[in-house]
């Protein structure tokens, strides 16, 4: 198989197949456990800030500023050898001791910190936006802070916030290709992995684009449908 | 305005600080005094590459030397793209727009390591041949997707002119070109520019990826320090840098969200 001068005859080989199948289902599973764990960071973050619940406010806020100005891959680095340092582990039913942070735990985590800080941003603007008077309604209704937090203001943001929301969930699969600088087997470990047999370096990172693309324009096609299920009518724009 | 904003830069920088040295003394505990002297020894190193100060252009320094580089290089890339996407004609305007969508959805990691391998390892520009030495390579790479990026910011600057001005420019006889560089794009860069703080900031975070193609970057130094000192130190290290990068992208992030309040309290 050659195009413009480039030869893809090594997709033919049912081993490299594998390997590629494996990696884009491992980059797959990172990228959902780390908008999971991004989610709940931005929303347990986003609470702490906006209650100003004491010392943890303060806390919280220095976090998302550290987590939001430092590269996730320092973070990463930093994670895995912090974590690998303190030596916690658990042992299997067949008697070995496992690292209870292996590099897996740890791409979750740096992800769920860095993306997660971008979300408790995206949530407080997305709070700001909701209307004063549907607020003070709630309270003359007679709700406390915590409940307007939770039952108008939160669900109110996370849908007003939703194209913001695609945007960050796109940034955290492309972040997630870092996985493989710490020997994550994610699609893009495997393409080295080919790259050290066939050496068609060009070739294998011109197919882990694609298939990156393919991920990133996957998981916001479904973010835009959700958006649109979501959206709030009569607020922002219509289009 | 002016006044908190500093003072949350002030407390968001010492407050950070604290918080890395107070993770530094728990990790380290006894050994953290040994181990400020070897962060302090390595300094130099981290900060320019070498031992000597006299040299420039490793280590830290050449973060920012290749985040500047690649700026520049994505502001006139996309200037250029960013035309093209407010073109009246399809003909421009859907192939700037598809590759613009492409470079802002594919991973930087993957982008570098294409450039790596797609560029050559010298080119011939008027007679003279020159290296593409991994520095400009990552240059290059990191100013792909910035420069889609730019493309965008662009286009939402130039769109968010009222359209009067358009209109009124054009009963006045100016023709497009005219329209855009004399009265739509100079209205459009204060607007733009919060947006472009912002994208340096990130592109300066993403220095750290240009690891991999093997310039002596901050990243770079740290194994290599990692390697002759063991792995002990590696947390150490790590926190070092964390803190580095964060105290030159928290100042550009406090000022791009000032600029951009004082711009909407303006409006």
């Amino acid at each position: 198989m050659m195009l413009l001068g480039l030869d893809f005859g090594w997709l033919a080989d049912p081993l490299y197949i594998r390997w590629l199948i494996n990696g884009t289902l491992m980059t797959i599973l990172i990228s959902v456990v780390g908008m999971a764990a991004a989610g709940a960071v931005g929303v347990a973050g986003a609470a702490v800030i906006h209650l100003r619940v004491p010392v943890l406010h303060d806390l919280a806020r220095l976090l998302v500023e550290l987590f939001r100005n430092t590269p996730p891959l320092v973070q990463l680095f930093f994670l895995y050898f912090m974590l690998s340092d303190m030596g916690l582990s658990f042992t299997d039913a067949a008697g070995r001791s496992i690292p209870l942070f292996g590099g897996f735990t740890c791409v979750v985590l740096s992800l769920g910190l860095y993306n997660g800080a971008v979300a408790v941003e995206i949530i407080r603007s997305g709070i700001t936006a909701v209307p004063r008077q549907t607020i003070e309604g709630a309270r003359s209704l007679g709700y406390s802070r915590a409940q307007i937090f939770r039952e108008i203001e939160l669900p109110m943001a996370l849908r007003l916030t939703m194209p913001a929301m695609t945007n960050n969930i796109v940034s955290l699969i492309k972040t997630s290709a870092q996985a493989s600088l710490i020997a994550v087997a994610d699609v893009m470990y495997y393409a080295s992995q080919i790259m050290l047999e066939n050496f068609r370096n060009l070739e294998v990172m011109l197919v882990i684009w694609i298939i990156y693309l393919l991920i990133a324009s996957g998981f916001a096609g479904a973010a835009r449908m959700v958006e649109h299920l979501l959206r709030i009518p009569g607020f922002g724009s219509q289009s | 305005m002016i006044r908190g904003e500093l003072g949350f830069l002030l407390r968001g920088i010492v407050g950070v600080n604290v918080l890395l040295g107070l993770v530094l003394l728990t990790v380290y505990g006894h050994d953290l005094p040994s181990l400020l002297g070897v962060l302090a020894a390595r300094s130099p190193q981290l900060l320019f590459g070498s031992a000597r100060l006299a040299e420039f252009g490793g280590g830290f320094s050449a973060n920012i030397l290749i985040s500047l580089a690649a700026m520049a290089l994505a502001m006139v890339a996309g200037t250029l793209l960013g035309n093209g996407l407010i073109s009246p004609s399809l003909a421009i305007k859907g192939p700037c727009a598809a590759a613009m969508n492409v470079l802002r959805n594919s991973p930087w990691l993957v982008i570098l390591y294409a450039m790596l391998y797609l560029l050559p390892f010298e080119f011939r520009l008027f007679g003279h041949s020159f290296n593409f030495s991994p520095f400009l390579k990552a240059v290059v790479g990191l100013s792909l997707p910035i420069a889609a990026n730019f493309a965008e910011i662009f286009r939402g600057g130039v769109n968010s002119i009222p359209s009067g001005q358009w209109e009124s420019a054009r009963a006045l006889g100016y023709r497009r070109v005219q329209i855009l560089r004399h009265i739509v794009i100079p209205q459009s860069i204060p607007l733009m520019i919060p947006n472009i703080m912002s994208l340096y900031a990130a592109l300066f975070i993403g220095t750290s990826l240009v690891v991999v193609t093997g310039t002596s970057d901050v990243l770079s130094v740290t194994r290599t320090i990692i390697a002759t000192e063991g792995e002990r130190i590696a947390t150490g290290l790590y926190i070092y840098v964390l803190a580095l990068f964060f105290i030159f992208c928290f100042p550009i992030a406090v000022a791009s969200r000032w600029l951009e309040l004082r711009l909407q309290s303006r409006a």
